[in-house]
């Protein structure tokens, strides 16, 4: 089983991933259609966790 | 030693463009933000807003004085270092420069005033009107620059007959073939610039343990409006990509550091060559295999065409497009990165108290600065050698005087932009050391130009009283 810690890397490792395959997406690599899909999903994921993780006084 | 003055009026204006953009970069972007903090101030009320507006009023103050005054310079220097380039394009830029100056001064500065002094003046929503006034305002200047620029990258809407130039079509010239995507490029790059100015300023606060709710509400929407930003702006650069290959394939050729006309396959990404311009060659290469076909020609074993494309004496200085254009998309590499990287922090609850994070937003602060400067680089280095892409070269566009008088100026000119930047960076340095709490709390008519001298009344504005500095009791 994995622990805390490694899950948390495991996370940070999957986010990269899919960080690195939405630049691709979004410079085009893809295609037009698939980076305008891209973008628009990039952002609105980005308001979503803007949105439903807010930060201000959250943590101590 | 004999001095070319073809080659020191380039040197001139590439030095005081350089040093301009840099300002009015901080002013487009900083303005925006500061209409969207005092938009959040009169709905939420919250202090921390206000705290926030009257921080970066100042140092976005400093930063469009420094901006408004070496722009100005540019003007004089078509008629000092490119009199034949302002004898040409006259026609068609003269009436764009001349508006972006008209927007300049009576949209931005006039509404300025109120947004600087007018925050106790006048009532809240007509000062934040005046904001929104100046973000607009920068956002149209820089309209009007980016259309009379990029009519010299892609020039459209004229007719030449005998050397001179006649506009047929202003639609043309204004909304030449680039400057639909150059336009939203440069203005994206702005407010980069701010948003990663102000998460990197929050950043270092939280570092020192200084200011946490101001630091950690910019913190959270710098890197906010960064991560959003930052995918918009690759989105359009690709597009950039595109039509600069279409319409400037020198430029593109050379920012991707390949010689043959078609390169290997598959072609790698490079990101470290030595240039030899005079053999057509470089001397050392270090890339990323396939990554050239896949990035260039979306495909894995796509080729990329190389500078011998272009005629030999048509062809821009490989070196400094390339490593213009490799710092500009490497930062914007990293950018992407920082973005996905605060989302993900975002979400996991740790985004003020991961100090590897904080300490890289703290790096990152002039991250825009550098990215917009190197894209300039990219625009100019790879035109030539054009002035006029096409039309006029560089070097029949110099004026015909003396290389001393070219020189003196430029030494004069590094000369007073050197205390330009020691003053700018002197002051910034110590509103960001002082800190948001003890900011004066609005820029006050002190009376007299001595006083505006004295560090003591910035340090004590209480002091500050009808336009005399008063002594301690």
């Amino acid at each position: 089983m994995l622990n805390s810690n490694q899950l948390h890397r495991l996370g940070a490792l999957a986010a990269a991933l899919v960080g690195g395959l939405f630049f691709f997406a979004i410079i085009g690599v893809f295609g037009l259609r698939l980076a305008i899909a891209g973008l628009a999903v990039f952002v609105l994921g980005a308001v979503v966790v803007y949105v439903a993780f807010p930060t201000a006084g959250a943590e101590s | 030693m004999k001095l070319d003055p073809s080659i020191l009026a380039r040197i001139q204006f590439a030095f005081t463009v350089s040093f301009h953009i840099i300002f009015p970069t901080m002013s487009i972007g900083l303005a925006s933000f500061l209409a969207v903090i005092e938009a959040l101030w009169l709905k939420t009320k919250k202090p921390v807003y206000l705290q926030i507006y009257k921080f970066w009023l100042s140092i976005f103050a400093m930063g469009f004085g420094i901006g408004v005054v070496t722009g100005i310079v540019l003007s004089f220097e078509f008629g000092l270092g490119f009199a034949r380039f302002a004898q040409m394009a006259g026609p068609a830029i003269g009436p764009l420069i001349a508006l972006e100056v008209l927007t300049a001064f009576f949209l931005e500065a006039g509404f300025l005033g109120i947004m600087l002094f007018g925050l106790h003046r006048v009532g809240p929503k007509l000062h934040f009107f005046a904001t929104c006034m100046v973000a607009i305002g920068t956002l149209v200047s820089a309209s009007w620059i980016l259309s009379a620029n990029s009519w010299m990258q892609t020039p459209a809407g004229v007719a030449i007959h005998d050397g001179h130039l006649t506009v047929v079509s202003w639609l043309h010239v204004l909304v030449n073939p680039s400057w639909l995507h150059r336009l939203p490029h440069m203005l994206t790059a702005a407010y980069l610039t701010a948003s990663f100015m102000v998460a990197g300023v929050g950043a270092w606060y939280l570092l020192k343990g200084k200011h946490q709710q101001f630091a950690r509400t910019t913190l959270g929407l710098g890197t906010a409006f960064a991560a959003v930003l930052i995918a918009g702006q690759v989105f359009i650069g690709d597009i950039l990509y595109g039509t600069m290959l279409k319409h400037q394939p020198s430029k593109m050729q050379a920012a991707e550091g390949f010689w043959e006309k078609q390169s290997q396959s598959p072609a790698p990404y490079y990101w470290f060559i030595v240039p030899d311009q005079d053999h057509q060659r470089n001397r050392f290469e270090l890339g990323i295999p396939y990554l050239g076909s896949i990035w260039l020609t979306h495909s894995l074993d796509g080729r990329v065409q190389g500078l011998k494309n272009t005629p030999r004496d048509l062809q821009p200085r490989m070196g400094m497009v390339f490593y213009a254009f490799r710092i500009m998309y490497g930062l914007a590499m990293v950018m992407f990165a920082v973005g996905v990287a605060s989302l993900w922090l975002r979400f996991r609850g740790k985004l003020f108290s991961s100090r590897w994070f904080l300490w890289i937003l703290a790096f990152m602060t002039p991250s825009g600065i550098i990215a917009t400067l190197a894209g300039w680089y990219v625009a100019e280095t790879g035109r030539q050698p054009w002035v006029i892409y096409g039309v006029l070269r560089t070097v029949d566009a110099v004026s015909p005087v003396p290389a001393r008088a070219l020189l003196s100026t430029l030494i004069a000119f590094v000369c007073v932009y050197g205390v330009f930047i020691t003053a700018f960076l002197v002051f910034a340095v110590r509103i960001i050391r002082r800190g948001p709490g003890e900011a004066p709390p609005h820029a006050e008519a002190s009376g007299s130009v001595k006083n505006a001298f004295r560090p003591y009344v910035l340090d004590n504005p209480e002091r500050l009283v009808n336009g005399h500095i008063t002594q301690r009791s």
